[in-house]
């Protein structure tokens, strides 16, 4: 779990007798997958399902940190994000009777457009005023989801949504449903980790370093700025069209503009800019708390401390404290 | 260092291990401690402590211990629903809560499909409509209540318009969506149609809606901070029409919270420490006498689910979690068969409740019961 993300040309990881195309992150997801497939053998149904939610949170945490750790865009709408995807997913299969895969799909098109559009402001307006137009945004996709009764269920949500099929396996248990979402979660982490590796994301990297320098370099900054936030969106898009199904129930607050500041925390405490950071941000926000529960009514006080703690001692997160252990261990150059 | 820390794993690791539970009944409440539903759930869960402390004094259920486990559900649908798996995993003989409408319709199908008994908190109507037979109420459901409340309206206040406030989650959607009908049936008109938010601090531009429709009482339904604050800001812009409200209006919480503001509150109470019932009054003293404040209906309800569970079980002879819903199913329970349900309680088919209530008034600072109304099918 130590490899550096973005650092993946570190010399460390030419030494390894690999193919050139392969590195430590990759290695660690391909791994990760394989543990979290056999994981919940024996661990019953609660454990499995908070394994799954933290994998599903994992996705939408992925999104924020191509938008924020790599392109530095101040989102707070992300769990609006998720929100769209589980409202359509929700909506399309419990009433139209759409599968599955064909709703995980629109759900992705429908927030990377949405965050397009929205995404066009960010030309404009960056930093704190990203956040303002995102946050508003986020304040009313909720209204949207709590007022217009007659779509959404308001208040009261959708109930008794299906979970999908896979090749006519049923994936009503929550073990077969967990492994379905590992693989989804392995794709998706797959594919975001050769997008960095690709120029764009390089030209994202430069963009959050030094916009002008990447201009004046010849990056189109316009266009990756808005597919950043836009492919960034999108993810949370995925998370959402995997949370309805796995709840089996959605209302409007696990997608209210506290959940987006959460899912922040969650890029910032996992270590923001780094691609294995979402995994343990999310880890830090779903798992723990459920770890924590021993301690009996003190256990967000306890969950709270930990992050302040976290955040005091390393601003870079867990990753950045875990490249930094690696690089004193190794006496190899300390990354940033 | 190392050491402290070794001694500092090994006792976090004895507290997160279970207390050895033979021959002990296994009950898990998942209920609200934190987040909006905090204070309902914490009255819920003290009501379930008082119940446990007061079985296993007298020698438990059956014989057996109960050893009672709450866990927290943040008042978010994702968390309860994780809670409800965890209790059920861990083999809880019923699961206790939540209180909250939407956390209970995110974590229904899960007791459902265990088949174990789910005895709620809620009183959104939707709940028990759902063809799920392993889910019972421990209170009236908005139902049951919102006719009674019109019925209240028209012959007691004698009003012609009434305002209705109300905050906008599952609970007050859900009460509003069922009281307007029964106002309109009722043949009294709606003059404010007021949506307010939960966690709302500032009632004043809502109390100034409700003084200038003109209306000749407010039906206020809130949970019980904002129905604090609304009294409080409805007083302060000079609303002097009658404010009736259901159950939580009057409750202990909103009398302590709004003071003087509360005093005239009136309307109809499904539960209450001040019921002319000795068994809620002695309830009352020793919830009182135990956390050191008064009780709300939530605290009287967890005391009462508990209290059912351990009816079932003796009336069934066995500890058998599915033989628990099926024999609440269509059950009625006297305080001659179980003292602890400290009121006949009939269980309908859907999990609905069925028992008399009452109307009630604030006055100087205290419920005071006016009248009881007989149930719906005596």
């Amino acid at each position: 779990m130590t490899a550096p993300a973005t650092r993946e040309t570190l010399p460390q990881t030419r030494s390894l007798p690999l193919p050139g195309f392969i590195d430590g992150t990759l290695l660690t997801l391909l791994a990760g997958a394989v543990i979290l497939w056999f994981a919940p053998v024996g661990m019953g149904r609660y454990g499995t399902y908070v394994l799954s939610l933290w994998l599903v949170t994992s996705i939408a945490v992925m999104g924020l940190n191509l938008t924020l750790g790599y392109a530095g865009l101040k989102s707070l709408a992300q769990a609006a994000f998720m929100g769209l995807g589980a409202y359509l997913t929700a909506i399309l299969t419990t009433k139209y009777g759409v599968s599955w895969y064909v709703c995980f799909a629109l759900s992705g098109l429908l927030t990377f457009a949405v965050g397009l559009v929205l995404g066009f402001p960010a030309l404009r307006v960056k930093a704190h005023y990203l956040a303002f137009v995102t946050l508003a945004f986020s304040t009313l996709i909720w209204l949207i989801m709590r007022n217009e009764q007659w779509l959404t269920g308001g208040v009261f949500g959708i109930s008794n949504i299906n979970r999908p099929d896979f090749f006519g396996i049923k994936l009503f248990n929550a073990l077969e449903f967990h492994r379905f979402v590992v693989v989804i979660t392995f794709i998706l982490a797959v594919v975001l980790w050769w997008m960095i590796r690709s120029p764009w994301g390089r030209a994202f990297t430069a963009l959050r370093e030094n916009p002008i320098r990447a201009a004046s370099l010849g990056v189109d900054t316009r266009l990756y700025t808005l597919l950043a936030f836009a492919i960034g969106s999108a993810y949370a898009g995925f998370a959402g069209a995997l949370y309805a199904p796995l709840v089996e129930f959605i209302d409007p607050s696990p997608f209210s503009l506290s959940q987006s500041f959460f899912l922040l925390l969650m890029v910032v405490a996992g270590g923001s800019g780094y691609l294995l950071g979402p995994f343990i941000g999310a880890l830090l926000g779903v798992v723990l708390p459920e770890w924590l529960r021993f301690a009996g009514s003190l256990y967000l006080i306890i969950f709270a401390a930990i992050v302040m703690l976290l955040l005091i001692a390393c601003p870079q997160g867990m990753s950045g404290l875990m490249e930094r252990a690696y690089a004193k261990l190794t006496g190899k150059g300390a990354g940033r | 260092m190392t050491n402290k820390w070794i001694i500092a794993a090994a006792l976090s690791a004895a507290l997160g291990l279970p207390a050895v539970a033979q021959e002990k009944v296994k009950l898990i409440n998942v209920v609200e401690l934190s987040g909006a539903g905090a204070t309902a759930g914490t009255n819920w869960k003290n009501g379930i402590d008082l119940a446990v402390a007061d079985i296993n004094a007298k020698g438990g259920i059956m014989g057996r211990q109960i050893e009672i486990t709450h866990y927290d559900t943040q008042t978010n649908p994702g968390n309860t629903r994780a809670a409800v798996q965890r209790a059920i995993d861990e083999g809880t003989y019923a699961v206790l809560g939540p209180v909250f409408s939407g956390p209970i319709g995110a974590s229904m199908q899960i007791a459902q499909r265990a088949e174990i008994a789910q005895i709620v908190g809620g009183e959104a109507a939707g709940l028990t409509r759902q063809g799920n037979n392993y889910i019972f109420r421990t209170s009236l459901s908005q139902a049951a209540a919102m006719p009674k409340i019109a019925n209240y309206l028209k012959n007691t206040v004698k009003a012609g318009s009434v305002a209705v406030v109300w905050v906008n989650n599952d609970f007050g959607k859900g009460g509003r969506d069922a009281i307007i009908p029964e106002l309109e049936k009722a043949g009294i008109k709606v003059a404010a149609d007021v949506s307010t938010e939960q966690g709302q601090a500032d009632f004043a531009a809502d109390a100034i809606k409700v003084k200038n429709s003109n209306a000749d009482a407010v039906f206020v339904y809130l949970n019980e901070e904002e129905s604090a604050r609304f009294l409080t800001a409805a007083k302060q812009q000079g609303v002097t029409k009658p404010m009736v409200g259901e159950t939580t209006l009057l409750g202990a919480k909103v009398i302590s919270l709004a003071g003087a503001a509360a005093n005239g509150v009136k309307g109809h109470v499904g539960l209450s420490i001040d019921a002319p019932i000795p068994a809620f009054q002695e309830f009352g003293k020793k919830f009182q006498a135990k956390y050191n404040y008064a009780s709300d209906h939530n605290g009287l309800k967890g005391y009462m689910a508990v209290y059912m569970v351990k009816w079932a079980t003796e009336k069934q002879k066995k500890f058998d979690k599915k033989g628990v819903a099926d024999t609440l199913r269509g059950a009625t329970i006297t305080p001659a068969d179980e003292p602890g349900i400290l009121m006949e309680t009939t269980i309908e088919a859907n999990g609905d409740l069925d028992r008399v209530s009452f109307l009630a008034e604030v006055i100087d600072g205290k419920q005071v019961i006016n009248a009881t109304l007989p149930k719906i099918k005596p």
